[in-house]
């Protein structure tokens, strides 16, 4: 299966987790698993990056969703990297990209909460 | 349905388990990229039979059907493509659905499928269920 995932964190960086290859409902557990592990170390700001990510469905899209809703309730915050035109027409037909908050570029994603990108 | 003029079909079995979606979507990528789809017509089936796959996986673990298969034909046809899943996971009773934190992502699921084609029917078949999806191929 192609997929891999790396977290980045530590020093003044945001803790960023970078996916690839395809989030689906084999490999979206591991996601989950990972956002519960981030979440429970207190971490509030946390950037998902989805640039090398080439397939996302709705199994990925529920795991965000839910890992959104428990960010926010803790005052936090949860933004997405998507350049890719493909897997944002997921979030476009699904209102996602309403809920989200969405960038091109990861130094877009870290402006936006005040910090330096990883 | 479609008035479809069949000149084709590929039959796919595979073991109603997740890591198994996967080659269910790469077979419908090479069914769809040989008719006359755009590439994003393409995508969009990918993602729909992917979509209507993951669903049969979600009801077989939870129905406890996993050791089940999940058969995907399709038939090419002259302007549409139709897709025919057929599960064996058990029945989707809704009444055991009470606090499903998967309901969330089923809806979502269900959604894409509706969004993605130009057609789906769901219907229950023999403790199992069975999804017809139709994509028209338009000119390009």
């Amino acid at each position: 299966m192609n997929f891999k995932m790396e977290t980045h964190s530590g020093g003044t960086e945001l803790p960023t987790v970078e996916l690839q290859g395809e989030v689906d409902v084999y490999t979206a557990p591991k996601l989950k698993q990972q956002m519960i592990k981030l979440l429970e170390s207190n971490t509030r700001e946390l950037i998902i990056d989805l640039t090398k990510v080439d397939y996302l469905d709705s199994t990925a899209l529920g795991v965000l969703i839910g890992g959104l809703r428990r960010i926010r309730e803790r005052d936090g915050n949860m933004v997405l990297v998507c350049p890719n035109t493909r897997i944002l027409r997921v979030f476009e037909i699904t209102g996602l990209d309403k809920i989200f908050e969405i960038f091109t570029s990861l130094e877009d994603a870290s402006e936006s909460m005040g910090k330096e990108a990883p | 349905m479609a008035d479809n003029q069949c000149s084709a079909c590929v039959e796919l079995k595979f073991p109603c388990k997740p890591e198994y979606v996967g080659v269910a979507r790469l077979a419908i990528l090479g069914v769809a990229s040989r008719m006359r789809f755009s590439y994003l017509d393409v995508e969009d089936i990918r993602l729909a039979v992917g979509e209507a796959c993951t669903t049969s996986v979600e009801w077989a673990k939870k129905n406890d059907r996993s050791d089940s298969d999940i058969v995907m034909r399709s038939e090419i046809g002259t302007d549409s493509l139709i897709v025919d899943i057929f599960d064996q996971a058990g029945e989707r009773k809704e009444e055991n659905r009470a606090d499903d934190p998967d309901q969330e992502t089923e809806n979502i699921g269900a959604l894409l499928i509706t969004l993605l084609v130009d057609e789906v029917d769901v219907t229950s078949s023999n403790g199992g269920t069975h999804v017809r999806m139709v994509k028209h191929a338009r000119q390009r």
